[in-house]
């Protein structure tokens, strides 16, 4: 294989139809950037799934006027319970100290809250998350110096389906984009081989091989689709450093959302090199078999 | 070396067969010319031997090879054993004279020594050796078509096929592509050629297979171009 041929024929290719290949890199890096958006928020779920589920599922907040006795019974009947995976008990003073540090970038609502305003606490993990309805009912609200019991997986389950819906968003028009960028990519492809029409009567008549042909089109949509995957990561890359790291600072530090790493973008980056570069070439390959004749 | 067996051509488009129940046989080293009207079948018949086109019946064979069972994978070795001129020459007009020649061996993957050394060789062969690095646009049309003698025969063919390959020229300077074509079938290459031009098919007297509505109604060795013409 002549490598200097196949290369300054990929070179001629892109440089004739420029506008095509711009629009064909801008469509492949914006639809390989939202899926790698998808992915990260993915990532993102797992690791806050992580972090909540494991930690609490149910919450028996107590009443102001608890007594001593009632506090030990409540303790007493967790430990004994078989429901109960394992509780904490938290205090007013470790309530409040939690609070402080959640809310550290909001230092007047952290101010304008008295030490003894939040509540003490049992927080409860179950052996089945889903048995939260056995443990209320153990409880009853406002009996026994219980105030409240809360299924914490509850608010979890809605705040993950929102955050599911996002990624699924992305991810759909991360595909719709996918589509059009295949369909310009075929265009591209289709207008490059009519460009080159008399190369590749010439090369067909004098018995270059089918590959030999073909090669230097596919090879244009896979550059392409390369730069489109570079532009994605250099995009996520913005993203984590201009809106992640900055806006929101304050949630990841409180460890309300877990931050994004290097590591995970570090991780995708192949995926969309790989995929962008496969998609085009794959899209340019079926439509020199299907649309053109070399 | 070159064989049809009853090739009948049906094109989709078309009620009347391009080519009609056709058998005839061209042995190593002839040269035949292939002459009949316009939309007589003598392209199609040249696209046959190329396996650009499969008959609709009947078997061509190339070289010894049957090419209706021939794959697809096997079609750019077939012609890499056949050279093609045309009247319209398919020239890249962006490479020079050299760079056409040599374009056709690069894309075969010959190596660079090789084509360093024969693409001088078959340009003086055709007679413009000073005029290599010159551009298609800057040669007259009988040099262009030298040209694409070049490119087609650089590889040695066993076939040389050309399609009506002084239909653009005048009379005197295809008088200069016969006796090149003719050089070139003394090599041992059959040449097959399609044309319309009877002072040249009556001064050559070679062989003339004719076609008249897709079947084959004269095969005459050292004929003429037309009886009573």
């Amino acid at each position: 294989m002549r490598v200097n041929f196949v290369l300054s024929e990929v070179a001629t290719g892109l440089r004739r139809n420029l506008t095509m290949t711009v629009a064909m890199i801008l469509t492949t890096a914006i639809s390989l950037g939202l899926m790698g958006t998808g992915l990260l928020i993915a990532g993102m779920i797992s690791d806050m799934k992580e972090i909540y589920y494991d930690k609490v599922q149910v919450s028996i907040f107590l009443a102001d006027d608890v007594t001593d006795e009632q506090r030990s019974a409540i303790e007493q009947q967790l430990a004994g319970s078989p429901e109960v995976a394992n509780h904490i008990y938290e205090s007013k003073d470790e309530a409040y100290a939690r609070f402080q540090q959640q809310f550290s970038q909001q230092p007047e609502l952290v101010q304008n809250t008295p030490a003894d305003a939040l509540p003490e606490s049992f927080r409860v993990e179950l052996v089945n998350p889903e048995r939260y309805e056995v443990i209320a009912a153990e409880f009853p609200n406002g009996q026994n110096g219980v105030d409240q019991v809360r299924d914490e997986g509850d608010f979890l389950d809605r705040l993950f389906s929102l955050l599911n819906g996002a990624r699924n968003a992305t991810i759909a028009v991360a595909v719709v984009q996918a589509l059009a960028a295949l369909l310009l990519i075929s265009n591209t492809i289709q207008l490059a081989a009519f460009n080159r029409r008399n190369e590749t009567n010439i090369m067909r008549l004098v018995g270059a091989s089918r590959w030999y042909t073909q090669l230097p089109f596919i090879l244009e949509a896979a550059l392409a689709g390369l730069i489109g995957a570079l532009l994605a990561i250099g995009g996520l890359v913005v993203t984590k450093v201009l809106f992640v790291d900055k806006t929101l600072a304050g949630p990841i530090r409180a460890g309300i959302i877990p931050p994004v790493d290097w590591g995970a973008i570090a991780f995708i980056s192949p995926v969309i090199a790989a995929a962008g570069v496969g998609l085009a070439g794959v899209a340019a390959y079926v439509t020199l078999r299907l649309y053109v004749r070399i | 070396m070159i064989e049809l067996q009853h090739v009948t051509k049906l094109y989709p488009a078309s009620s009347r067969p391009a080519l009609d129940d056709v058998s005839t046989e061209i042995d190593k080293g002839e040269f035949v010319f292939l002459i009949g009207s316009s939309g007589s079948g003598k392209s199609t018949f040249l696209r046959l031997l190329l396996k650009e086109d499969d008959p609709t019946r009947g078997n061509v064979i190339v070289n010894g090879k049957t090419l209706n069972t021939m794959s697809k994978w096997q079609v750019p070795k077939l012609r890499r054993t056949i050279g093609c001129v045309f009247q319209d020459f398919r020239l890249l007009r962006n490479r020079t004279v050299a760079q056409n020649v040599a374009f056709a061996l690069e894309v075969i993957n010959k190596p660079q020594r090789t084509i360093k050394r024969v693409v001088p060789e078959v340009l003086e062969m055709v007679g413009l050796e000073g005029k290599a690095h010159r551009l298609p646009s800057e040669l007259s049309g009988g040099e262009q078509q030298r040209v694409a003698i070049a490119r087609a025969f650089v590889n040695r063919p066993l076939v040389l096929l050309a399609d009506e390959p002084t239909g653009n020229l005048d009379p005197e300077t295809s008088e200069g592509i016969m006796l090149l074509l003719e050089r070139i079938n003394r090599t041992g290459t059959t040449v097959v050629m399609a044309t319309h031009d009877y002072h040249i098919v009556d001064s050559m007297r070679r062989r003339v297979i004719e076609l008249n509505g897709g079947a084959l109604t004269r095969d005459q060795s050292r004929g003429v171009y037309g009886v009573g013409r």
